[in-house]
This record gives structure tokens, sequence and C-alpha cells, in this order.
């Protein structure tokens, strides 16, 4: 057996947020101040509503940006509701964002956190 | 209370609902389509999207025009004394550039991009190398045509003294149409040519000593020609002129389409050189047309036609003059070729379709739109209050019949205070120049965060401000521009022979990039209305010096950031880790 090491993060919830595009930097910025540790942003091209609503569809920018953060389950639901004020979710047209249960997470965790967080 | 209880605590107010209730039930007889319905959109629904559709493609504008032309205006109020006429028109016509610009933008993204990047797609599939090549060249053509600021050139061609300069007079004139049509010709040769490269993988820096070399030979003989001496201005602006929001994009989607298709779409620097060559051709092609003019013509005839026709039409002004209905007419014939040229295209020879009729037909109706309304802006706005500052500004330092407190400096002071208004006007307009900011990005990834974004910014800022600082001290003091233009393009050529092939191709595109709709009209306007006002034979080739001057600052400032790595290899390696754990 190799005596490399995995640690599992459990308690890890994943939210995304579909944003029409340029609407990205204000949700990160909210939910970093949220307590976020940081974000993946990736650009994605959506289709759906837009395409229903006849000439009035190019108010909607075809082109997405689509934010991906992991948050912990105690942080989460306030990061989720932070970013949904920031990108004004409450108003037609902005984009979508949902929520999920992550099974577990596994990434870089320096020693002395690990420890720590164990007492 | 714990903090990870009052963490979990919802901030606002919520219900649920479940999505079951939302969707469609499946039908039994299993008829109907599950389709999801067209939507329904109320009024009040459409003003809540259409808001801030419209305010931000209009604030983006607004960012471009205002500033640039509010520190023209306040320097003429504050600086010169010297009241702002006609204000009202003034302001309408500036209202009209910036609502123009947003609607003309709005309907290129929208109308004429996809054409672009359809025919680029399937192009290459369906018709030969050849036809493609000669499709592009055509599109170059037309794009010139399309190009808001090229308008500004035709738009100012009245100002020129015909006993001046009258070969210039003649072109700008009479020749008008010939002689968009060859910078068009100009432009699709480069497109062409950018093809080419693209599938090849050509190195820029070749294609750029064997576009100077005809470009030279013919600045040279038209220098050494006193009749033609005075159109060499008019031909390097051209250059700067046609690289606008058209052109470049739409080149640009075509090209890489091609060289996708050609499975050779994979380099980076693909994208970069097109601009290049579109600023170079034009130069030639227009010198080559003021050549072929001067053989055809005599001055004597010219000035002999002009005082002529001034003379017969000195009559009342007609409804056109009075009325921007030319403007608008001049808009439809700017767009509408390119339209029917991309509509052939996309429906004969490619015998395609569009994907979403409606929308396109929507942003080709508001790119006709856009272009008029700019136009009536062009005249009333950007080129009146340009035409109004220039036309001032020597107040500085010598007496003006129109300004009753001039010499307001002595003459030293107030020439360098016109310089460094120059300078900061150049500056101003290039920062705010959205495609710098873009190329910038682009630049910071090419070279691994080497170049940072600023710093190209900087350097293209600073450039252009020289460069425009150069052109009015040009006019000012009256240098001969052919011997200002050579040594810095020499000094550009031999930065280009020890730059690394990166900086060649982004340095060479830097200057295109700057020279934007709202730029170019208003230095073009200032330019000849301080030309006139200091009785210079003619007030273009500012923009020429403002496109070689940046191209200098970036190819120097690759080669201090090329010297730097070598010297310090490890600070450099650092500098890619940290970028990409970001």
């Amino acid at each position: 057996m190799s005596d490399r090491h995995i640690v599992y993060l459990t308690d890890v919830k994943l939210i995304t947020c579909v944003l029409q595009s340029g609407l990205a930097e204000e949700v990160l910025e909210a939910a970093k101040n949220c307590g976020a540790q940081g974000a993946t942003v990736s650009y994605a091209r959506g289709t759906g509503v837009r395409d229903r609503m006849g000439l009035i569809g190019v108010t909607i920018d075809e082109q997405k940006e689509v934010v991906r953060i992991i948050a912990s389950a105690e942080q989460s639901s306030r990061v989720f509701e932070a970013m949904y004020l920031a990108g004004d979710l409450d108003t037609p047209g902005k984009g979508i964002m949902y929520m999920s249960d992550l099974e577990h997470v596994a990434t870089y965790i320096p020693e002395n956190i690990v420890s720590s967080a164990g007492q | 209370m714990r903090y990870g209880e009052f963490v979990a605590k919802h901030k606002i107010r919520h219900t649920e609902l479940s999505y079951n209730l939302l969707t469609p039930k499946p039908d039994p007889s299993d008829t109907k389509s599950m389709r999801p319905e067209r939507i329904q959109v109320s009024a009040t629904r459409a003003a809540a999207l259409l808001g801030p559709y419209c305010s931000v493609r209009l604030m983006e504008q607004l960012k471009a025009v205002v500033p640039l032309a509010g520190y023209l205006l306040i320097f003429q109020l504050l600086v010169l004394n010297h009241p702002i006429q006609e204000a009202f028109s003034l302001f309408v016509g500036l209202v009209a550039v910036i609502v123009g610009l947003a609607v003309f933008m709005e309907g290129l993204n929208v109308g004429l991009m996809p054409f672009g990047t359809i025919i680029g797609d399937n192009l290459p599939k369906k018709a030969s190398m050849f036809v493609v090549l000669v499709i592009i060249g055509i599109l170059g053509v037309g794009v010139t045509f399309a190009e808001p600021a090229i308008g500004a050139l035709q738009a100012f061609g009245s100002s020129v003294d015909v006993t001046k300069a009258p070969y210039l007079y003649e072109l700008l004139n009479r020749w008008t149409l010939p002689l968009v049509l060859i910078v068009g010709a100009g432009v699709g040769l480069a497109a062409i040519l950018g093809t080419i490269r693209f599938v090849r993988g050509w190195s820029l820096k070749p294609m750029i000593y064997w576009a100077l070399v005809p470009v030279v030979i013919l600045t040279g003989y038209c220098w050494l020609d006193p009749n033609l001496r005075s159109i060499l201005g008019l031909a390097w602006d051209c250059g700067a002129v046609t690289t606008g929001p058209v052109t470049v994009p739409l080149v640009l989607s075509l090209g890489i389409g091609i060289a996708n298709a050609a499975g050779k779409g994979n380099s980076s620097l693909s994208g970069f050189g097109v601009v290049t060559m579109a600023s170079l051709f034009p130069i030639m092609a227009v010198l080559a047309l003021s050549i072929f003019v001067s053989f055809q013509i005599s001055p004597e005839e010219i000035i002999a036609a002009a005082q002529a026709q001034s003379s017969a039409v000195v009559a009342e002004p007609t409804v056109w003059d009075q009325t921007p209905v030319s403007e608008v007419v001049l808009g439809v014939r700017a767009i509408l070729p390119l339209v029917l040229f991309l509509m052939f295209v996309l429906f004969i020879v490619l015998k395609s379709s569009l994907p979403n009729r409606m929308v396109t037909v929507y942003g080709l109706i508001l790119s006709i739109l856009g272009m008029c309304i700019f136009n009536v802006g062009l005249t009333y706005g950007l080129g009146a209050i340009g035409g109004q500052t220039g036309s001032v500004l020597p107040a500085a330092f010598m007496e003006l019949p129109i300004s009753p407190a001039s010499p307001i400096f002595s003459e030293v002071v107030g020439l360098i205070i016109v310089i460094g208004f120059a300078f900061l006007l150049g500056f101003g307009a290039t920062l705010a120049e959205p495609a710098l900011n873009a190329l910038g990005l682009t630049v910071q990834k090419l070279t691994n965060g080497a170049f940072k974004k600023s710093m190209l910014m900087y350097s293209v800022a600073g450039g252009v401000s020289v460069g425009i600082a150069l052109g009015i001290a040009k006019l000012v003091i009256g240098f001969d521009l052919a011997t200002v233009l050579i040594p810095l393009y020499a000094v550009g050529v031999i930065l280009t022979v020890f730059s690394s092939e990166e900086f060649v191709n982004v340095g060479w595109d830097s200057a295109g990039v700057t020279t934007g709709p709202v730029t170019v009209p208003l230095v073009l306007a200032m330019g000849l209305g301080l030309g006139n006002a200091v009785s210079a034979v003619e007030g273009f080739g500012i923009l020429s010096l403002a496109s070689i001057c940046p191209i200098i600052a970036v190819l120097s400032m690759g080669i201090y950031i090329q010297v730097m790595q070598s010297r310090a290899p490890k600070k450099t390696a650092t500098s890619i880790e940290g970028l990409e754990s970001e």
C-alpha cells in the first residue's frame, strides 16, 4: 500500500449559477464576502426561454457565465442567498442557480489544518 | 448560539414550490407535443427586460464619447476662453453619436456577425480556396464601406483649400467613391493575405517588410512631386481609419473559421496580423490612386474646375444641405452593399439559410438605423466639436480673428499648452477604447502574464498620445510629415527585426485597435480645423503618427520584457505558476 493519503471532506455543497454574461463578477464578489473560498467561472451558451420569446429574446444574451462554488453545508445557504441577491436573479432574464449535495471532496489540505480540525 | 447555526440561518424570506406542479403532465393519448409553448411577454415584463439591455449598451458608448467631447469643450471654454457655439446642435449631435453607435454595435453583433461566422465555417467546405479568397476580397471592400469612421473622410473633404493642395481636394471631392473603393480594395487584399497566412502559418515579419517596401517607394515618389506631397497625410491616415469595429471582427471571424476548416486554427496568434495588413495596404492603394489621378489631370485644371464650381453652386442651399437626409442616405449606402453581398454568398453560393431569421433581420435593421443615426451625429456632433476646438486652438499662441483675447499666452507657453492638450487627448481617448482592453487581456494570456494588461494599455496610450502631440506639432510648426513618418517606420522595422513573433503580432496590431469610431472623426476634424486656422496646407497626418508611435512603444516594451526575462528566469517561472494557480 502506498503511504499517500486522501482526506475526504464531507458536508460539502456545490452552488452552480448560470448568469447572463457580464454578471459573474458581482456574484463572485458577493459570494466571497460571505466566506466562499474560491470559484470556477466558465463560459457557455444557453438556450431555452430566450428562443421562446420571439424578438424580445434578443434582450437576453446568448452567452452565459457559469459560476461554480464549493461551500460547506453550514455556509452554503447564506452564500446561495447572497449570490441570488447580487445577481438580481429575482428579475426576469438574469439567470438561474441551484445547489447540490456533494458526496465527498478531496484536494490538498495542509497538514496543520487537518490535525487542528480533528481536535 | 453556535457560529455554524448563525451562518446556516436564512437571511431572506423564502417559500418552497414543487417543480412537478410547473411542468406539463404527460399526455396519455400521446398526441400533443410536449415542447414548451411560446412565452407571451407582457408589457411590464418587456420593459423590465429592455431597460438593462438598452442601458448597458448605451452606457458603453457614453463612456467612450462623453469624456472625450467633454475634455475638448472644457478646454475650449476654460483655457481658450472661447464660448461654445451652437451648443444645442452639438448636444443633439453627441446624443446621436451615442445612440447611433449603441444601436449600430448591437446590430453588428446580432445581425452581421452571425453571417460572418456561418460563412467562415461553411465556405471552405463548399467552395474552392480560390473562390473563398475572392469572396473574402470583395468582403474587404464591403466592410470598409460599412466602417463608421470612413464617413468622416468623406464628410470633411470640402474643407481642403484647392489652391494649396489641388490633388488632395480633387481626391476628397470628386474621387470620393474611387477613394473609398480603393481603400476597400486594400483592406480586401489584406484580408486575402491574412487568410492565406492563417492557413499556411506564415510569419508576420516578412509580410511587414514586403508590405512596407512599396509603401515607402510610393511615398518617396509622391514626396518628390510638390503637387502630390500634400496627399501623403491623407494616404497614411487612411490606414488608421479602415481598421474599425466592423472590419476587424468580421474579417477575423471569417479567417478563423477558414483556418479551423483547414485544420490550422490552433495557434493562439492566428487572430493577429490582419489588422496590420489592413492598415498598410490602404496606404499603398491611396498613394497609387493619387499618382494615377496626377497623370489624369493637372493641378491647374483642378483649380479652374473647383473655382468654376464654387462660383456656380454658391446659389441657395438645397433641402439636402439643411437636413440630415444626406447623412441618412450615406448610412444606408454604407451598410446595404455589405448586407446584400453577405446574403448573396449565404443563399446563392452556400445555399444555406439563416438559423434565426427574425433576430438577424432585426440586427440588420438595427445596423442600418444605427449607421444613419451615427452619421448624423458625426456631422453635427463629433465633427462639429473637433472642428470648433481645432479652429480656436491656435488662439493659445497666435492672434486669431475669431478670438478677441488671442494670443492668450506667449508663443512658447501657448505652444506647450496646445501640445500638452493633444498629449492628454490621445492618452485619454486610447485608454477609453474598449478594443484596447480586450487586446490587453489577450496579450496577458498569450505571454503567460509577462506582458501585463495595464502595461500594454499604458504603452499603447503613451504611444498614441505622443503621436497625436507630434501630429498637432506638425500642423502648428508646419514640418513635413514624411520626414517624421519615414524615420519612425524605420525605427519600427528595426525593432521588428529584434522582436519575437508574438510581440510583432501584438505591436503592429495595437495601432489599428486604437483608432475607433469616436477618436477618428474627432481627431480628423480637430486636425482639419486647426490646419485651416493656422493656414497649413492640409490637416491630415495626425492619425498616421498616432498609429506608428504605439507600434514603437509596444515593440520596445516587448524587447525590454524579453531582456528582463532572460536576466531573471526564476522570477518569470514563479509568475507563470502564480497565474496557473489562479
